[in-house]
């Protein structure tokens, strides 16, 4: 009888899993129990080959494995470790070093055929959870090892091979002891892959982007093809301040879990960027599938959701995306298995003004009916509209600015001009639960975004002339608080309400 | 004003069964007035031949106290007049058209039928260009003093009245339905916007009167019967704009036709009428000069060029106006010749579209609101 200690992972958390290996004089076989999912069971073969290739026996004995608790279901190949090491244990074909308490090391890993230890989903909370479970070592593939190693008080032991772990249990070796990373340092590492400095001219819509960013807006643009809408997003999460540490965290773990982290990436520094094909399913968008995995709005937490020609994704999926715009985080219910997972995004969106995607363009002409384009346009609610503060107009660049402009400002400056207006923005409602412009509800928009008079004067005109609605008049209030917060003034004036009306503009032109 | 309204309740008593207007136009010359007609029937003593059935039948349905009643409720609460072929002040333009109206329903001032009319037509399926176009070209009409009238349906109908309206001339509707009823429903705004600003409503329906489909190419003849001339922004080959095209031509009325892009479907019908003859324009100064208006004493003259020049008061609001000048330009093209920031050019441009300077198009184009330049400016210019 041995026992081993791992973790499993449920919904974004991970939780405790004894591995209990009994062997018994009889017909040899390996048993595994304790809800085990087909990867684990698969899991004795792989075993058996990794502890012949490791040079050591594997016993003519009937084997039954236990993974307590024997209720929860395992998912997995991440149990293949702490099996083999039970098992040998288990047989006393290793000999543990005394000094070494065995059952108090977390060990979690795949294994492939000849020994070697492969990475696995989900490294990032299981450490978490084994810190929270007073855990001090845990021995985990090499490979994940950066992922976890911003975890502070908990001994991490990268390892690339069983035989590794073979020795430092018989105490014949010791496995070097990942270094900690720091979050600070891990940022200085890389930088945000497009830059606005590569973007020439779209001045109007870069500085929507700035808006945007600075007050966590959720921005639609509307432009032909080839006008740079894609581009423009995925500038988006270059200007966004920086992930804080608790950010990270929980945006590391939603993508440890589903497995997207490439081997030795380290926390995540960057905001996520997630843009799904407009074919995406209800489920992919949102989460689901037998285990309920998170889905796309939830890999997008804390960072960008951008969803390119958003009238070509489904009704449902749209509609389905109310659920997190507003608060947050999506329930993910299926038979088996319930998660609640975050999914507080910026949501990008992109279309073009009508089916054939040349309407009011200088450069070609539209061929569609006005009919098709109301269809056109009707395809995204206004329930989802209602989400969606900034509404700009993308026009494509002629080619003789993009060989002549100058060189624009880089993302960096811009991003410096959005980190101060956020820092004033978190101040400003310290204590009320909200941290940007963008998530204020009605009453706080009264409270917090009235314009002196002249602005007043100044948006009740434009209502009158420019064929506002009422649900655009909240929008532009919001807007222009995140002008003034740019500008460095409290209070907005009639320049501030001025500019965010022209982030209306498909009220005024398209959805009359 | 009782009394009045009450002989308005057998103008719309002989006007609900809709019967062709030379068949009224005989009772009319019979017994004089409407109410006359009521009393003959009422006698017994009608002359009948000549009316069809079916009309014969609800004339006699609606020879009813109670139809009276609810009749005059309609008049009364939608403030719906009437006049007949017989009145002294019926517009002599009518009279001279084949099958004139023998009674008609009006809202509004009748005024306006005196003025300089020019009737506009055209799809109700606009593209966005020629709703443009007609917006455009009846502004600057109705800043010279000329009218404009149409159908109030959607699309040219639409924003022709708008144009007429800004420009400060008063605009008449021809309505294919009753007064009480605003077909299509959407332009309920539209009605009260015509009214508010002096213009006229005007139907040969019975208030109570659905919107039929034969109803819309009949009252076409009223449309081009009350204008001087008619113009053409936009028509299919096919379309109740062709058939406008024929009333103006029996009534002896010139055809003005707008020439739309040549390779585009909406226009197609243009491209016809100006091969088999019509006359080609494209500004309001082309309809001027060949009506011969333009040193009509009559036509109020206004001094052309740019009205919004005298609502600029800031230099940012000058550099966008000087920009924008030679013609319709993108929003980074703005900038580039302003040499104002992403951010002062968002908000100068607010001000300005407030202001009505400058409109704003699909795009991110803007140009300024006056401009007869339809044209594109060359970026390299």
């Amino acid at each position: 009888m041995a026992k081993t200690l791992t973790f499993g992972v449920s919904g974004v958390n991970g939780y405790p899993v004894h591995v209990e290996v009994f062997g018994i004089n009889g017909i040899p076989g390996l048993e595994i129990i304790g809800l085990p999912d087909a990867s684990v069971r698969e899991s004795r073969d792989r075993v058996n080959a990794a502890i012949i290739n490791s040079g050591k026996q594997m016993p003519a004995r009937r084997i039954t494995i236990n993974l307590a608790p024997a209720d929860m279901k395992k998912e997995g190949p991440s149990f293949d470790l702490p099996i083999a090491v039970g098992v040998l244990i288990a047989n006393r074909e290793i000999i543990t070093d005394p000094a070494i308490e065995t059952e108090k090391i977390a060990m979690f890993g795949e294994l492939s055929l000849d020994g070697h230890v492969q990475p696995i989903a989900g490294a990032l909370p299981m450490v978490i959870s084994a810190k929270e479970n007073g855990v001090r070592d845990v021995i985990l593939p090499e490979k994940n090892a950066r992922e976890a190693a911003c975890i502070e008080g908990i001994n991490i032991m990268p390892v690339s091979h069983l035989r590794q772990v073979i020795a430092f249990l018989e105490g014949s070796g010791t496995i070097k002891k990942q270094e900690q990373i720091s979050f600070d340092s891990l940022k200085n590492e890389i930088f945000a892959s497009p830059d606005m400095a590569q973007i020439k001219g779209q001045g109007g819509a870069k500085r929507a982007l700035e808006v945007a960013a600075a007050g966590g807006h959720n921005m639609i643009m509307i432009g032909v093809p080839g006008s740079g809408k894609t581009m423009l997003a995925r500038c988006l999460p270059g200007i966004l301040p920086p992930l804080s540490f608790e950010e990270a965290l929980e945006t590391t773990r939603i993508h440890s879990i589903s497995g997207k982290l490439p081997p030795n990436s380290g926390l995540m520094v960057l905001r996520p960027f997630c843009a799904p094909h407009h074919n995406a399913s209800v489920a992919s968008l949102i989460g689901g599938g037998q285990d309920a995995k998170p889905g796309e709005v939830s890999l997008a937490h804390n960072g960008v959701l951008f969803l390119d020609e958003i009238p070509e994704f489904s009704r449902s999926a749209l509609e389905a995306l109310r659920q997190p715009l507003e608060d947050g985080v999506v329930n993910v219910a299926r038979v088996k298995k319930q998660a609640q997972y975050q999914s507080s995004f910026m949501l990008i969106a992109a279309m073009n003004p009508c089916p054939c995607g040349f309407y009011g363009s200088s450069r070609k002409v539209c061929r569609c009916t006005p009919q098709e384009i109301r269809r056109y346009l009707d395809r995204i609610s206004g329930p989802l509209l209602d989400r969606i503060d900034l509404q700009i107009e993308v026009d494509a660049v002629p080619v003789q600015e993009i060989n002549t402009s100058a060189p624009a400002e880089p993302s960096a400056a811009v991003a410096k001009r959005v980190s101060a207006a956020r820092m004033i923005q978190q101040e400003r409602y310290r204590g009320t639960g909200k941290h940007c412009n963008a998530q204020l509800n009605n009453d706080e928009v009264k409270l917090y975004c009235t314009p002196d008079a002249e602005g007043i004067r100044l948006l009740n005109a434009a209502m009158e002339t420019m064929h506002l609605s009422m649900r655009g008049y909240q929008r532009i209030l919001k807007v222009a608080r995140t002008i003034a917060d740019l500008d460095h003034t409290d209070l907005i004036g009639s320049v501030h309400i001025a500019e965010a009306i022209q982030y209306r503009e498909l009220d005024q032109k398209y959805w009359r | 004003m009782a009394t009045e309204t009450s002989a308005f309740v057998y103008h719309a008593w002989l006007a609900s069964a809709a019967l062709p207007p030379g068949v009224i136009n005989g009772l009319l010359k019979e017994y004089g007035t409407t109410e006359k007609v009521w009393n003959a029937f009422i006698s017994g003593h009608n002359k009948s031949e000549g009316i069809p059935a079916a009309g014969l039948k609800t004339l006699k349905q609606n020879m009813a106290d109670e139809w009276l009643e609810s009749a005059e409720r309609l008049l009364l609460q939608h403030q719906i007049g009437a006049f007949t072929i017989t009145d002294s002040d019926y517009p002599s333009l009518l009279l001279q058209m084949e099958e004139p109206p023998s009674i008609l329903f009006y809202q509004g001032d009748l005024q306006c039928m005196r003025q300089n009319n020019l009737a506009m037509v055209g799809s109700r399926a606009a593209s966005y260009d020629g709703q443009k176009a007609a917006g455009k070209i009846a502004r600057n009409l109705s800043r010279k003093g000329i009218g404009i009238i149409s159908g109030m349906a959607g699309g040219i109908d639409t924003a022709s009245h708008t144009g007429c309206i800004e420009g400060g001339s008063r605009t008449i509707a021809v309505t294919g339905c009753g007064l009480d009823i605003v077909y299509p429903s959407e332009n309920l705004r539209l009605r009260d916007r015509i009214l508010e600003n002096g213009g006229l409503l005007l139907s040969e329906y019975a208030p109570g009167e659905k919107p039929v489909g034969w109803h819309f190419p009949f009252r076409n003849r009223i449309i081009t019967g009350l204008s001087k001339a008619l113009i053409v922004i936009e028509a299919k080959i096919r379309s109740g704009t062709m058939t406008s095209v024929q009333h103006a031509l029996n009534q002896g009325k010139e055809v003005f036709v707008y020439p739309g892009d040549p390779t585009s479907r909406y226009f197609e019908g243009n491209h016809r009428l100006l091969r088999e003859g019509a006359v080609y324009f494209t500004t309001a100064e082309d309809i001027l000069e060949d009506m011969g208006w333009l040193d009509n004493p009559e036509i109020i003259r206004q001094n052309s060029g740019c009205s919004g020049r005298t609502q600029i008061t800031t230099s940012e609001e000058e550099a966008v106006f000087s920009a924008l000048k030679p013609g319709r330009l993108g929003f980074e093209q703005i900038a580039e010749r302003s040499g104002l920031s992403p951010a002062v050019l968002m908000s100068t441009l607010t001000m300005l579209q407030i202001k009505g300077v400058i409109e704003a198009l699909p795009g991110k184009q803007y140009e300024l609101k006056d401009s007869d330049s339809q044209h594109y400016s060359d970026p390299e210019e």
